[in-house]
Parts: C-alpha cells; structure tokens; sequence
C-alpha cells in the first residue's frame, strides 16, 4: 500500500488473512509499514533540521580557503555540499531490516552464491575524502536464499558512511550473517584511496584490498579458495 | 600621453576586474594587471615580445602562513560538520579528523598559494626547434567547486615553440598550480592553456582534460562510467585543422 495505511483496509485485510494463515506475516508487515513511514519522515526532517549548520560550516571552509565566497560559481555550494555530504553518509539513517524488505525466500540450495564487481563508494572517516572500488560478495544458504540486490543495498547502508575500509569488510559480512544466517559469508573488497592517491604519498595506482570470512569461509580453505577463484575470473 | 591613457584604461580595468570576474586569481582567461601595465586581448593572439615578467603579477589569495592561521576556524567547522551528520565526533576514529580534514582540504587548494612565475623556475631555453612537444597523461586532481567532492583524470599538453622550450615538468607543475584549486572543467583546461601561452608564447598551444567527477559518480546521477572530455586549442592548434589533427591523433596512440 505504499506506506499509506488506511486503518479500514488493512483491517479487513488482515481479518481475510488470518482466516487463512497469513497473519503473522501480514502483522509483521503492517507494523514494518508503519514504523518505515514514521522513521522515513523523521530522518528526513532531521536531515532538513541540520542542513543550516552545515552549509555555515561550509561557507566558513571556503572562506578560510581563501576563496570568494560571493563568486557565482560559489554562491550555492555551501547548500549543494552539504546535501552532498548527507547524501554520502546517508547509511547512517538505514537498517538492514528496512532495506530487506522480506525478500528472503526458502530454497533448497545449499551452493556458493557470489554477487562480484558492486561498485562501492565510501568516505574516509580520517580526512573525510572519498574512497571508491569493488565489493565481492559469496555466501553458502542455508536454505535461505536472499534477494541479490540486497546484498548491493546492504553494502550501500554501510558504505554511506564515514569509514574505514577493514570495519567496512566486517559490517557487511556480519550484517549478511544476522539477516540470513547462511553456513558462511565471505566479503572482499578492493578499493583505491583518494587520501593516498590524491595527498599525502600520492601513490595513483594502490589499493587496498581486505576480507572477512565468516563460518564454513573460515574453517574451510578450500571454500574459501573456490570463492577467491570465482570472484576473480573475469 | 599613451602611457597615461593606457594607465587610466588599466586602472579601469582592475577595477572592474575587483567588482565582477575575478575567477580563482584569473579574469575569465585573462590576467589580472596591475595599474599602469598594457591591457591587452589573451596572449596567443599577439605575437608581440613583450617582457613576459609583466602579466604575471597575478595576486596570490593565500600564503603559508595564512594557512596556519585560517588551522583552527577550519577544523572548527569540520567538527560542526561532523556533529550535524550525526556522527560522534569523540570516538577514537573521528579525534583528529577536522585537524586531518582541514589539512587535507587546505592541500587540496594549495594552488591559491602558488604563482606561476615561481614555478616555472626560469626553465625556459633557446632551442631552435619548430616541431610539436607534447607531453600527455598528466595525472590531475582537483576539486568540483560546486560541490566540493574530487575530480581526477588526465591533462593532454601539446604546444608549438617559437625558438623557446620549457621545462617538461614545468608542464606538469602549471597543471598542479591550476587543479589545485576549487574548479569548473571547462576554467581549468583554458587557464593551463593561457598559462603556458604566457610563459612562452608558443606560436599554438592545446590541452585536452579527460576527467571523471565524483559528484556525477558517487551521488546525483550515479553514473559510474562517465567521462568529460574538455580542450582548449589556442594559435595555430586552433586556426590550423591539420595541426589540431595531429595533436589529438598523437595523444590517443
């Protein structure tokens, strides 16, 4: 129902299907819809609430910079950063409940599943500059199989924030674990740096590379190696 | 008399140059003068020897020191920025990230702090060479001024001496004067081009920038893939077809 909830409908909804053995799924629901809307609603206000703070705390950059701030190519970049940056670090407002959005099916499939090569952008929480590549993502189900592009969404609530790429590694692999309970998740990713490519050593061509392995990726080296292999081939 | 009609002409021109276009210490391509020096139209189109040291005397909007004092109002609001995107400013990972960001940013746009007659470090020479010097692949990264979020990518130099020869690093080195800096595409690529036409004055200079913007990549459209693609052509690179031919078909091999 699009997040609107008319009492009325969904109260005869929700009569019908507990009639036929769907109500807990349908209560699940009906609270889930409610809750989203209300929190949608405050993070965006929060949001907007905070957006003045920000865009003075912009202006002052520029200035201290030494820029003039009443050039036309500056006159609006206060605001535009500022909703630049809260769009950036938009992964603190989400959880993984919210984003699943119950798209975790029961299949008989207990093979690796691998989604490779999710372009991931985050920022460094230690100079607030971007760092950007590649996130490889295998899990074993166990008997629980999840709808793929929220394994791309979960890396995007937890890449939208300031980071560091080990604790990045981990979230995802450990947020993936919590939702599906799976025999084991294995996460890698390889990204580049702009603090390191842009300052400081100025090394263009490095990344940095890291993983977590979690369950049966941990015990098992040769688990571990097929989803090495396989998230590498071309 | 035609000293003092120019004076005033010059004075005039500072003026309006103070009130409407001064665009990153640059008006729109072309220098600022100071009072009394020759107003005249961008470089390449006057062939005539004027001392090159004159139009330089570009102001520059910061030094170093003024980057240790400007220090602490910047990390002051890199911390308030902190706090209004929720995050804890006092945990162990965000302790001393407004000082980092601050430097970081003040790095950033170190070409305020830079002039072009330093850089060029007296590397011009006399050599009897007419052919093209192209130097390309040139790393660059500078910062959107609209949303203050990196650009990278590669500058293209191609130029045409005229008896004189610069430095090839001094190419380089203009580059990283100019994308230092919070920037428009399309400003930084004539701004390399007019600089290098100014130290030189090479019978025609092109710069080419292929850049990727975060702000297209990272947010707004999300378009991972996308490229701008910007020159200037200037001289004979831009009168000449066969000339421009050449350079771009030198710089794609």
């Amino acid at each position: 129902m699009n997040g609107h909830c008319n009492v009325k409908v969904n109260d005869t909804v929700e009569e019908f299907h507990s009639n036929n053995s769907f109500s807990d799924l349908l209560i699940d629901s009906k609270k889930s819809v409610v809750h989203r809307k209300h929190e949608t609603s405050r993070k965006k206000d929060e949001d907007q609430s905070r957006l003045p703070a920000l865009e003075a705390a912009y202006t002052s950059i520029l200035r201290e910079l030494g820029e003039d701030t009443d050039r036309q190519g500056l006159l609006r970049t206060p605001l535009r950063a500022a909703k630049a940056m809260q769009f950036l670090t938009k992964g603190y407002h989400e959880t993984i409940e919210d984003i699943l959005n119950n798209a975790i099916f029961d299949e008989d499939h207990d093979e690796m599943v691998i989604v490779k090569n999710i372009d991931v952008f985050s920022l460094c929480e230690h100079h607030l500059v971007p760092f950007f590549g590649k996130v490889h993502i295998g899990y074993i189900p166990n008997k629980k199989v999840v709808g793929l592009s929220k394994l791309a969404r979960i890396v995007e609530i937890f890449s939208r924030r300031l980071q560091v790429q080990e604790r990045l590694t981990k979230q995802i692999a450990v947020g993936i674990s919590e939702a599906l309970q799976p025999k084991g998740v294995a996460v890698v990713i390889e990204a580049s740096h702009m603090c390191m490519v842009m300052r400081g050593v100025q090394k263009m061509n490095s990344r940095t590379v890291t993983s977590a392995m979690l369950g049966v990726y941990l015990e098992d080296p040769k688990t571990r190696e097929e989803f090495l292999t396989l998230s590498r081939s071309a | 008399m035609e000293h003092s009609k120019q004076t005033q002409f010059g004075s005039s021109d500072k003026k309006d140059a103070g009130t409407s276009s001064v665009v990153n210490g640059h008006c729109d391509g072309m220098v600022k003068r100071p009072a009394g020096g020759p107003s005249q139209p961008p470089a390449a189109e006057s062939g005539s020897q004027r001392p090159v040291m004159e139009s330089w005397r570009e102001d520059r909007t910061r030094s170093v020191e003024d980057n240790e004092i400007s220090l602490p109002s910047l990390a002051a609001a890199y911390t308030t920025i902190l706090r209004g995107l929720g995050d804890d400013p006092q945990r162990q990972g965000l302790l001393k990230t407004p000082w980092r960001a601050a430097t970081a940013m003040q790095f950033f746009t170190k070409g305020y702090q830079e002039k072009l007659i330093d850089v060029l470090n007296d590397a011009i020479f006399d050599e009897d060479h007419d052919e093209m010097v192209i130097v390309k692949d040139i790393d660059m990264f500078s910062m959107c001024e609209h949303h203050l979020v990196p650009i990278f990518g590669r500058v293209h130099i191609g130029y045409l001496p005229n008896k004189r020869v610069l430095g090839l690093s001094k190419l380089a080195r203009i580059v990283e004067i100019y994308s230092r800096r919070l920037q428009v595409q399309e400003r930084l690529t004539k701004q390399i081009a007019v600089a290098i036409t100014e130290a030189l004055q090479p019978t025609g200079v092109g710069v080419v920038i292929e850049a990727t913007h975060m702000c297209m990549v990272m947010r707004g459209v999300q378009k991972m893939n996308s490229k701008t693609i910007t020159s200037t052509m200037l001289g004979v690179f831009r009168e000449d077809p066969k000339t421009r031919d050449e350079f771009l078909t030198l710089i794609r091999s």
